[in-house]
């Protein structure tokens, strides 16, 4: 392959040798370092072919074999440029093409992300494109070691980052904290400060936060557990609180020897408290619904292109009385994984249906009202509530049916609320400082 | 009479040509054989490779005697390769190898 580009630059001839001497003229060919390839038999003669520059030595060779030479092709560059060298436009087109190929290549067209499972590639292309980092932009305004600074300082849990430059190709491999997962998994989350955003692998360094808060009943009920860590319980077990009730004070007595208040401590209050508590289950869903029967074989499509503001369509769709849904699949071209072009192609498909009026039947409603039941119920217990009984019933109306009743639940009903600072004036001391003040 | 002796003496010369020529050849295959130098160098002989029965490449050859279709014949040192077949082409023919595609059909050496 690469010969044959070789020997293309170079240009070659075909030519046709006959008379008594061609296989001395092979042989002499052959002495004279002269390359011969596609060597054919054609009746007397030999066709084959030969490089342009072995050509000019033959002459010596035709004389002393006093064979009859004839060239039946030309072939390589030089020839096809001589062939159209009046197509000036051609040759125009050419040079523009050679300018552009070496100004795109000048460029870099695709950002490839390598090693990211937390962080999707969109999201870090969207930082970097905010750093001024996008394809299209030139190679030699991509400083690497920028970028990855700028990766560095902006995601904590990305442990290393490599930016390289591969032909018109911007690479980025990352390497993140694994720990981060393993962390997630063993459920600590109280000491480690893992905080919403670590469902997506972040950890935030922890806030030395010394707001005194108190801890507050969020809802009524009756305290079945407490364990306190930090702060002083105001409630025991078994005791019934209304939603707001002081439930860990943040404020630590200090007493002296006599046993009197002389200071206030505050600090930020901590505990896991668990109290029964109620709560109303109203769930109602009519017994009417609507079915859509789609008629069958009256789907039309019709294509689109979208450039810019303009868009052409191939197909129409034929107007009827009925309703219709309309489908559209719609996807923008890109060069590369994430060069977009501003085009769009896709489709529409409209299909028509008729509305008809069903009623469910008791057993229909039954099914559909404990299904949203229990999956309301799944979504408290992934809060950590848990429903210890219940009294939905299911009622069935005309239009409607509901599920009502009362759930009886166990949760956490500590809530921090800013803790009440009060200040203590120490008499005695203020005396004894006011008299060293006076000796002074 | 004496041109018939005249005849008897030159084959007898020829046939003690040949011997010598036989003699020297075979102690020149022992000599390369103890001293492991490749016989292609030391010897002349031609190296033919043999790719199915669709491509052969020879190296090591004088030139060539009769190209067609069907039958090529390469001159080696002291002795001729025949090569015959069908659609027989030379790929390409330089000064050190040659290599022939085409159905070979079969491959022979004899005395030139």
């Amino acid at each position: 392959m690469i010969q044959a580009i070789i020997r293309y630059f170079k240009g070659y001839v075909k030519i046709c040798v006959q008379g008594y001497g061609t296989e001395r003229f092979l042989n002499l060919c052959r002495y004279h370092n002269i390359g011969i390839w596609g060597l054919i038999p054609c009746g007397n003669s030999y066709v084959m072919y030969m490089s342009l520059a072995d050509v000019r030595k033959l002459r010596p060779i035709i004389r002393k074999t006093r064979i009859k030479f004839r060239i039946t092709g030309r072939y390589g560059l030089a020839f096809f440029l001589h062939r159209y060298r009046k197509r000036k436009v051609f040759f125009a087109g050419m040079l523009l093409f050679i300018i552009l190929l070496y100004g795109y290549s000048e460029r870099i067209w695709d950002i490839d992300f390598v090693g990211n499972e937390f962080r999707t590639d969109e999201t870090l292309y969207e930082f970097l494109h905010s750093a001024g980092v996008s394809p299209g932009m030139k190679k030699d305004k991509a400083d690497c070691e920028q970028i990855v600074k700028d990766l560095r300082q902006e995601y904590n849990d990305i442990v290393w980052v490599s930016a390289s430059i591969d032909g018109s190709r911007l690479l980025i491999q990352v390497k993140e904290n694994e720990d981060i997962v393993t962390e997630k998994s063993a459920g600590e989350t109280t000491e480690n400060s893992v905080t919403e955003e670590n469902m997506t692998g972040v950890v935030q360094p922890e806030e030395a936060d010394d707001t005194p808060t108190d801890l507050i009943a969020s809802e009524d009920g009756i305290i079945t557990s407490i364990i306190t860590r930090s702060g002083v319980p105001q409630v025991h077990v078994g005791d019934s609180v209304k939603k707001g009730d002081l439930l860990v004070s943040a404020r630590v007595e200090v007493l002296n020897d006599s046993g009197e208040v002389v200071n206030y401590r505050y600090r930020k209050a901590e505990a896991d408290i668990l109290a029964d508590t109620q709560m109303v289950y109203q769930d109602s869903i009519s017994t009417v619904y609507d079915q859509k029967n789609y008629e069958e074989n009256t789907e039309q499509y019709r294509f689109f292109l979208t450039i810019g503001d303009y868009r052409i369509t191939a197909g129409f769709f034929t107007d009827n009385k009925n309703d219709y849904e309309l489908f559209t699949y719609e996807r923008q071209m890109k060069l590369g994984e994430n060069f977009y072009l501003p085009f769009f192609y896709g489709y529409q498909c409209k299909k028509s249906y008729t509305i008809n009026k069903k009623t469910y039947t008791n057993e229909q409603i039954r099914q559909k009202l404990t299904e949203k039941f229990l999956r309301f119920s799944e979504e408290l217990e992934e809060k950590g509530i848990h429903i210890y009984e219940n009294n939905v019933k299911i009622h069935l109306n005309q239009d409607t049916a509901s599920a009502e009743g009362i759930l009886f639940l166990n949760q956490d009903i500590g809530e921090e609320a800013a803790a009440e600072m009060i200040e203590i004036i120490d008499s005695e001391r203020n005396k004894e400082n006011e008299s060293t003040g006076t000796d002074d | 009479m004496a041109v018939a002796m005249n005849l008897e003496n030159d084959s007898v010369h020829e046939r003690h040509d040949g011997h010598r020529r036989e003699e020297t050849a075979r102690l020149k295959d022992i000599f390369a054989s103890a001293a492991n130098m490749p016989k292609d160098v030391v010897l002349g002989a031609s190296v033919i490779t043999v790719l199915g029965n669709t491509e052969v490449c020879v190296e090591n050859y004088r030139g060539i005697i009769e190209y067609t279709d069907c039958l090529i014949r390469v001159q080696a040192k002291g002795k001729q390769i025949r090569i015959a077949g069908k659609h027989l082409t030379i790929e390409y023919y330089t000064n050190d190898e040659m290599k022939i595609t085409g159905y070979i059909g079969s491959i022979e050496f004899c005395k030139c």
